[in-house]
């Protein structure tokens, strides 16, 4: 008895017998995909959190100032503490305003027109308003043309800096620098070109329009600035500036909840520790599926362990060793699940193409280790109860194995 | 002598209250070529006496001598070896093994006896065409009549060319016709190849076909002889 002959008798017994051989695949089959999915789509998923709070500038802080007048907010308590932020150049590096163009917009370049119906999300640019700061505060590197200037800001010049996707949507990749655009009728020359940050289209980022935050008289019909971004030197005049400018603010407009200014550093802190909690959770559920996998396995296996005794009882009869019905059925243990974990793992692998492009926008492919360590599970639950019937039938003396039913 | 066996005993939980002796102390010697036919009731323990001979089952107590080997102290490898070099077994449940087609079934003794491929194939067909199931050769068990399966079985049994035939109640799941037939496969295998057949059976008519007859009634040989004594 050799090794082909057990791996012959195998075979013949699996093709045999393709209903339950094709059930128990099925298990394994089950078990890996889901398992491949899951943990692919978490991992895909913390990408993305990674990605978006990668976009976020370290030491940022935002600041909320909403004291609204009957015309929109107050424009004194924005202009008080955007002087007060100037002076905190001890702490800060840059402050801007941060509003944006309410309502639709419609951009045109040429014959071209960009309005929120005939877009798709993923591709519409951005319009922010903001400083000369605004470039330093949301992390920005020029790569061509000019940044805005404090005269921009100042002279309200009808001018704006372009993200690496908003121009690509716009002028197809030709060079925007120079060029004209018309944001609800009003012309604005594109002075400044940002570099792409390399953050996936999800990002909105890239597809920003920045023109000075003055012009919001031209578009919104005030200054409404309410809204800043600051950042800090480092993570130490962050936390102060935060104190500093929480009780600046709060004498400005009174302790009730419509100002308050946060250091970003914590939402990224936050960010660790929830998609750490969220691959736990989806890992837990993609454990349950591997075990409901095993345990389908396990049941097929066992079921047929009484007909598997009798034709043991013949092996033996005819005269096996019982060396050789343990290989005939280690063999088929192996072939079935191993057959049905590589099925498992390209319909995993498939699966988690689809899914995570249609969710996440991207593909996160899974990780070695998960489909390694599942498909050895699998196969080691096909080979523990496939081997089960062989090594108690096989030590039988021939009569009693015959004689099960 | 092929078969000698000294008082051989096998005993069903031995000293307690429900002890059963379903072979209680047996001496018999079967030589090579004949055709003997071990008949009793049911329970007498014809059927245990056939699994001790055939190595499917252990004796309690005493000797067995195959060919003159001591067969009660081989290893499980060597008995393996011994079923499948020496042994056909025929069974009333024809013991087929289900998902198999006739030809593999009956290929797999061979296979476990590690022929190659060719010699297995010649050994098929000529088993196949020894009990004229040769057009059937692909055919499942289920696909097949009771006395089919059973001359399946019997080709089975033959192909390793064995000496010895074991056969229990070879006819006993068959009706009178068919079971004639198996009964005639059995004795011209008997005549032409000089194999010694050993047939268990309750049936006074099929043990009448045998030269010799050993009667046994509980678990006790009560007579051993020529058939014309054995008062069939």
């Amino acid at each position: 008895m050799n090794l082909k002959q057990a791996f012959k008798i195998a075979a013949k017994s699996i093709a045999a017998k393709k209903g339950r051989s094709a059930l128990t695949m099925l298990g394994v089959i089950i078990g890996l995909t889901a398992v491949i999915i899951l943990v692919s789509f978490a991992k895909g998923q913390n990408k993305w959190l990674e990605d978006y709070y990668a976009s976020m500038v370290d030491n940022s802080i935002s600041i909320y100032a909403y004291k609204w007048s009957m015309y929109g907010s107050d424009e004194s308590v924005a202009e008080d503490l955007y002087s007060y932020c100037q002076q905190m150049s001890d702490y800060l590096i840059g402050v801007t305003p941060m509003s944006q163009v309410y309502g639709n917009t419609t951009i045109k370049f040429g014959s071209k027109t960009i309005t929120q119906d005939n877009t798709d999300w993923n591709s519409r640019p951005q319009i922010y308003l903001g400083n000369q700061q605004y470039t330093v505060c949301q992390g920005y590197t020029l790569a061509k043309g000019r940044d805005l200037t404090y005269l921009d800001v100042e002279k309200l010049n009808q001018v704006c800096v372009l993200g690496a996707k908003a121009a690509a949507t716009i002028f197809d990749y030709a060079d925007p620098v120079g060029q004209t655009i018309y944001i609800n009728g009003t012309p604005i020359t594109v002075v400044g070109l940002y570099e792409d940050s390399g953050l996936d289209e999800y990002s909105s980022k890239d597809r920003v329009i920045l023109m000075p935050y003055t012009l919001s008289r031209l578009f919104n019909g005030n200054v409404d600035s309410g809204q800043f971004i600051a950042v800090a030197k480092d993570a130490t005049s962050a936390t102060l500036a935060v104190t500093m400018l929480n009780g600046y603010g709060k004498g400005l407009v009174g302790d009730n909840g419509s100002f308050w200014a946060e250091n970003q550093n914590q939402y990224i802190d936050n960010s660790n520790e929830q998609s750490r909690m969220q691959q736990l959770f989806l890992g837990g559920i993609a454990a349950i599926s591997l075990l409901v996998g095993g345990i389908g396995i396990m049941n097929i296996m066992l079921v047929t362990v009484t007909e598997r005794t009798r034709e043991i009882g013949i092996r033996k009869a005819i005269g096996a060793e019982r060396k050789s019905i343990i290989a005939q059925f280690l063999i088929e243990a192996c072939l079935i699940c191993g057959l049905g974990g590589l099925i498992g793992i390209a319909i995993g692998y498939l699966g988690t193409a689809i899914v995570c492009k249609l969710v996440l926008g991207f593909i996160s492919w899974p990780d070695m280790t998960v489909t390694v360590g599942s498909f050895l599970f699998s196969l080691a639950m096909g080979v523990i109860f496939g081997l089960y019937p062989a090594v108690k039938a096989s030590g039988l003396q021939p009569v009693e194995a015959l004689r099960a039913d | 002598m092929l078969i000698e066996v000294k008082n051989l005993y096998k005993i069903y939980n031995e000293g307690k209250e429900n002890e059963v002796r379903a072979l209680d102390g047996i001496d018999l010697q079967i030589d090579r070529g004949e055709f003997v036919a071990i008949i009793g009731a049911s329970g007498s323990g014809k059927s245990t006496l056939m699994n001790v001979l055939g190595l499917l089952d252990i004796p309690t107590y005493g000797e067995y001598h195959l060919d003159g080997d001591d067969v009660t102290t081989l290893t499980d490898k060597k008995q393996a070896h011994t079923r499948n070099k020496q042994i056909g077994f025929i069974f009333q449940g024809y013991n087929l093994i289900p998902a198999l087609s006739a030809a593999e079934n009956v290929e797999l003794p061979l296979i476990y006896q590690g022929l190659p491929i060719d010699e297995r194939e010649v050994r098929v067909e000529e088993a196949l065409h020894k009990v004229s199931m040769f057009d059937r050769s692909g055919h499942k068990p289920s696909e097949m009549s009771g006395g089919q399966q059973q001359r399946i079985a019997i080709a089975r049994a033959i192909a390793t060319h064995p000496p010895i035939i074991m056969a229990d109640e070879p006819t006993g799941a068959l009706d009178s016709k068919t079971g004639k037939h198996v009964l005639e496969i059995l004795h011209t295998l008997h005549q032409e190849t000089g194999t010694t057949v050993i047939l268990i059976t309750h049936d006074n008519s099929i043990a009448a076909t045998a030269d010799r007859v050993v009667r046994i009634s509980d678990g006790k040989i009560i007579y051993d002889g020529p058939r014309e004594g054995a008062g069939l």
